[in-house]
């Protein structure tokens, strides 16, 4: 029998043998039944042939997935990215953009535009998916649809070069006083505010898309709810919508391109956006094309996969808020801020993905001007990275201000991963280099936008991709007449810049307008230049030919096909 | 019946000699042992129990004194070492700050063909030129982790040049001390790639400017570093996060916040709930009925909806720490099991014979209370807490795992575990760590209570 004075000294010892014998065994059990488990997965998943894999080659199919379910697919009321991508394949607008981002012919056959009256011929063979005819009608009906103020949409404002269409979204004018006009089923005339050189691009965006007005009062209230509350004209007509789980779109056969379009269905058969998720669904081989979050690029190397990049022409930037009561309408304040910052080291150290570029302007890099690029021919100007003069404005807008401490400022930013980071890396620098406290409010997107509109921030994490082909689409969102123009500023000098882009019909006048808005940006420093957004995706072997657009659907699988290995 | 002996037998005289007073025997006796002195006599021997009491204890200490030893911001955000697996090498060169590039190529670089280097690779920049190839639409430059093999799987791709000409690029990607095999891949005129194709082997070792050196206080501001000098970059003993803060100090912040929570939270709705069940339980009749209903009415109301709403109510704006909100939550609706547990033993209590014959004396309820029902309970009440501790820093890590616990940049286990399953694959030790510390605490509390409740239960005396 052992004393009770060395059993006092064992207890450490024994019980830490017992407790690691516990470990061990909580290990092995566990290990155990993962394999267990991810047999028995592994004989149910190879048995349920009927789920399909990313690639059906028999019935010429393949699946994807959707980062959300699309809210509605009305078109004239989308406004997010998810909703835009799959009516990219539903439907098709009078004019459509080509594997090389340029206008060609869809509804209409050809247009011509005389200055402030652009007329649309339609072709004969355009069709609903029904059957009937699409018609001049339906794309006045459609527009009138988005401008009515009863209809709350978000992108109305993009009707706005149609005559008196801001005015009929305001509600002072009657919705009949539109300037488009159907002369006949095949002829459209528009007459514009004034004279705008891409007035044919932004016909291919979804909020101009055609309607069936007898189709539209036939589903009382819910087109675009349901896969049978709806007309399709485009490659495919949605035949199948699961809320919350699948969509599925197969080939439209009255449509007048059909030959073009290889594949016979697309399957969105998962809506997920965890990249955990997307990683093993993508190595299953059950969706033929995945976007990559900076985590999962190792695995993507290991695995072999054939990894992609694209640059969807968005930029990323943060923007404060001008309104006189919040202190960062102090322009002091905003170049300290400008001064501590390098938004290299955000991409290449924190973003850390290969499709991303730091962000140096409002004007993306890929935007045209004259002859060569607009960033060419207008360099960005940029704020000097250096910390004493930082301080030294900080002290100068602390005066100005009349306050001892700057108070926390409130920094909105979205609760995407990317958002997440940049968010904590911008407080971490302001709180090293300048001592300011900014707390971080994350928010999902609708709830942000709304937070944005009612101005409860001091600085946002905010982005801007373009809705068509020309450098104003980000020049006006400085504009005091632009609801996007979130932090209220206002300057006569950069609106006068806008005026005289949105006017003009030649290049050099428009582009030197623009280079005068990116000096007057840079001098109030209005914008602190995140990055601009690329995505890196990895594509299934077989599956060629999806593009990724900059302007309406970002990912098109319309001419997608699969090739068979010989 | 028994024979009778004789007496001479047996007995002698000196048998009959009077008893001399000992002073050791009340030595030999057992000595009076209270009940407090008697349990913690029964915990010291479960081993378990006391080896999670000694957990408990230095994790205490790890969440108090931690961060008094080790001075690092858990907020801090090392640049260079973003997700820093522990025991990684930290060896950097010092070379000169970065300039941009021009395209020319340093002397001993010139020469060769093909892809190649124009500059020594570092971590500040990895810089390539090429030569022209005939017959090529344009080139997209690739970077990996292994050798191109036939599969032709070249990676990441980095950049794109839409012409066949000579060329040159700088990458400054996320350059880790490693080595990187890049791939110059022609494409053809659609944008497909040839099976034309150039690669390079670069060894990346790791570098940092002076001014960094000075600016993260690496070297001690007396010494005299020039270019090309070896310094070591910050310590972090467990590694780092995806933002390069360090984990062992992030660990401590989070400590504090789990066992605040965890601690603070079951004292305060243990205590709520033993002054209401004793209340319940003493008074009796109608106003137990009715104070027990009410406890079971509060039972029904569901936890995380409640949690939203105090802080909705409390103005707990995005951005700002919802602690104090879930606290006050886990205090108002977490007492209803410690009240029926107590109401039941006061219930058992007052129809036991003592106190009977203590009333029968004249004691007043007050003295019953306190002389009688409260010791008498206390076990039951210690357990209780106990296992609340750790359901209650459980429910701290889940709540910050779901985001509604710590704002960022404060650290909690619970948050760090979130923002580390993102990264398990690659980063394993940023899910690791927290999880196992929330893992420890809670095993350490349970197993602590297991033997609390063992040592407590004044039934269990007899079979020592």
């Amino acid at each position: 029998m052992t004393s009770p004075l060395s059993t006092d000294d064992s207890f450490v010892r024994s019980a830490g043998k017992q407790l690691a014998i516990y470990a061990v065994a909580a290990v092995v059990v566990i290990t155990v039944l993962m394999v267990a488990l991810d047999f028995i997965a592994g004989l149910t998943s190879s048995g349920a042939s009927g789920a399909a894999g990313a690639v059906d080659v028999e019935n010429n199919e393949i699946t994807i997935y959707l980062r959300e379910e699309p809210p509605q697919l009305n078109s004239t009321k989308a406004s997010d990215s998810v909703s835009i991508m799959v009516l990219g394949h539903l439907m098709e607008g009078l004019l459509r953009y080509d594997e090389s981002e340029q206008v060609e012919p869809g509804m209409a056959e050809h247009w011509e535009i005389d200055g402030t009256r652009v007329t649309f011929r339609l072709r004969g063979n355009a069709r609903w998916s029904n059957g009937q005819p699409v018609t001049a009608h339906d794309f006045v009906f459609a527009w009138k649809t988005a401008i009515d103020p009863a209809t709350a949409s978000n992108y109305a404002f993009i009707l706005y070069p149609i005559k008196n269409a801001e005015a009929i979204n305001a509600g002072q004018l009657p919705l009949d006083s539109i300037g488009a006009r159907a002369l006949d089923d095949r002829t459209l005339e528009v007459e514009l505010e004034q004279p705008i050189a891409y007035f044919d691009k932004l016909t291919a965006f979804t909020t101009y898309l055609p309607m069936s007005e007898e189709f539209y009062r036939a589903t009382n209230g819910r087109y675009g709810a349901d896969a049978d509350e709806m007309l399709f004209n485009g490659p495919f007509i949605l035949t199948s919508w699961v809320h919350g789980s699948s969509l599925r779109m197969e080939k439209n056969p009255h449509y007048w391109d059909a030959d073009s379009v290889k594949l016979n269905a697309i399957t969105a058969g998962y809506m997920a956006n965890d990249s955990n998720t997307l990683l093993n669904l993508f190595k299953d081989e059950r969706i033929a094309m995945t976007e990559l979050t900076a985590e999962m690029l190792e695995t993507a190397m290991q695995q072999r996969w054939h990894i992609n990049r694209f640059m969807d022409g968005s930029v990323f930037f943060m923007d404060f808020n001008h309104r006189p009561e919040r202190i960062t309408s102090n322009l002091n304040l905003r170049k300290a801020l400008q001064m501590v910052q390098n938004s290299g080291e955000l991409v290449d150290r924190v973003i850390k993905l290969p499709g991303y570029l730091p962000a140096k302007s409002l004007f993306p890099i890929w935007l045209q001007g004259v002859e060569k690029t607009f960033r060419e021919e207008y360099p960005a100007l940029e704020y000097p990275y250096d910390i004493a003069l930082a301080r030294q404005h900080l002290e100068l807008a602390k005066q100005e201000l009349g306050l001892a401490e700057i108070p926390p400022l409130v920094l909105l930013a979205d609760t995407t991963p990317v958002a997440t980071v940049s968010a904590q890396y911008y407080q971490e620098i302001f709180r090293k280099h300048l001592g300011l406290e900014i707390v971080i409010d994350a928010q999902i997107f609708g709830q942000r936008i709304a937070k944005m509109n009612a101005g409860e921030f001091d600085l946002i994490l905010n982005g801007w991709g373009p809705d068509y082909n020309d450098p104003l689409t980000f020049a006006d969102l400085f504009a005091s007449w632009n609801l996007n123009n979130r932090g209220k500023y206002f300057n006569p000098a950069l609106d006068e810049q806008v005026r005289v882009a949105q006017n003009s019909l030649d290049a050099k006048t428009r582009m030197d307008a623009f280079g005068e808005v990116q000096r007057i940006i840079h001098e109030d420093a209005l914008f602190i230049g995140n990055y601009e957004r690329g995505w890196t995706y990895a594509t299934h072997p077989q599956v060629k030919g999806i593009l990724r657009r900059v302007f309406g659907a970002e990912a098109d699988y319309s001419r997608a096909y699969i090739e068979v290995p010989d | 019946m028994t024979t009778p002996v004789s007496h001479s037998q047996i007995l002698n005289s000196a048998d009959f000699a009077p008893i001399t007073q000992r002073a050791d025997v009340h030595a030999i006796s057992r000595p009076s042992q209270s009940y407090w002195q008697d349990a913690w006599a029964r915990l010291k021997k479960n081993r378990r129990a006391i080896v999670s009491l000694w957990l408990i204890v230095g994790l205490l200490a790890f969440a108090l004194l931690g961060p008094w030893l080790w001075q690092i911001d858990p907020a801090r955000q090392d640049i260079d070492q973003i997700s820093q697996a522990p025991g990684a090498d930290r060896s950097a060169t010092i070379v000169a700050p970065y300039a941009p590039w021009d395209g020319t190529v340093a002397a001993e670089f010139a020469g060769g063909s093909g892809l190649r280097l124009a500059m020594a690779a570092n971590s500040q920049a990895v810089r390539l030129h090429w030569d022209a190839v005939p017959g090529a639409a344009g080139f997209r430059l690739y970077r990996n982790i292994f050798a191109a093999d036939d599969e032709m799987a070249f990676g990441l791709p980095i950049a794109d040049f839409p012409t066949p000409a000579a060329g040159y690029y700088e990458d400054r990607l996320d350059l880790r001390p490693d080595t990187y095999y890049y791939t110059l891949a022609v494409q053809a005129a659609d944008g497909t790639l040839t099976a034309n194709y150039q690669t390079l082997a670069v060894p990346v070792n790791r570098v940092i400017t002076l001014d960094e050196v000075r600016e993260r206080e690496l070297a001690p501001a007396e010494a005299a570093l020039d270019i090309g000098d070896e310094v070591h970059l910050a310590l972090h003993p467990l590694g780092t996060d995806y933002l390069g803060r360090d984990m062992l100090a992030r660990l401590m912040a989070g400590a504090q916040v789990s066992l605040f929570i965890g601690i603070i939270a079951p004292f305060l709705y243990v205590l709520l709930g033993v002054a209401y069940g004793a209340t319940a339980g003493f008074v009796g009749g109608r106003v137990d009925q009715l104070l027990m209903r009410f406890a079971d009415f509060v039972v029904a109301l569901p936890f995380l909806l409640f949690m939203i709403l105090f802080q909705v109510v409390f103005g707990i704006g995005p951005g700002e720490s919802g602690i104090v909100p879930m606290l006050i939550a886990l205090v108002v609706l977490a007492w209803p099991a410690t009240a029926r547990l107590v109401r039941g033993q006061i219930l058992q209590i007052r129809q036991e014979a003592y106190i009977s014959a203590s009333r029968l004396l004249g004691a007043r309820s007050s003295y019953l209370v306190w002389r009688h029902m409260i010791p008498n309970t206390m076990g039951v009440i210690l357990v209780t807490l106990t296992f609340a501790v750790p359901s209650a820093i459980f429910t701290e890590a889940f709540l910050s795992f779901i985001g509604m616990g710590v704002a960022p940049p404060t650290a909690s286990w619970g948050s760090m575990s979130n923002e580390g399953l993102a990264r398990m694959l690659t980063h394993p030790h940023e899910l690791i760590f927290p999880s196992l510390f929330i893992s420890i605490t809670v095993l350490a509390f349970n197993l602590l209570g297991d033997g609390l409740r063992d040592a407590l239960d004044a039934r269990m005396r007899s079979f020592e």
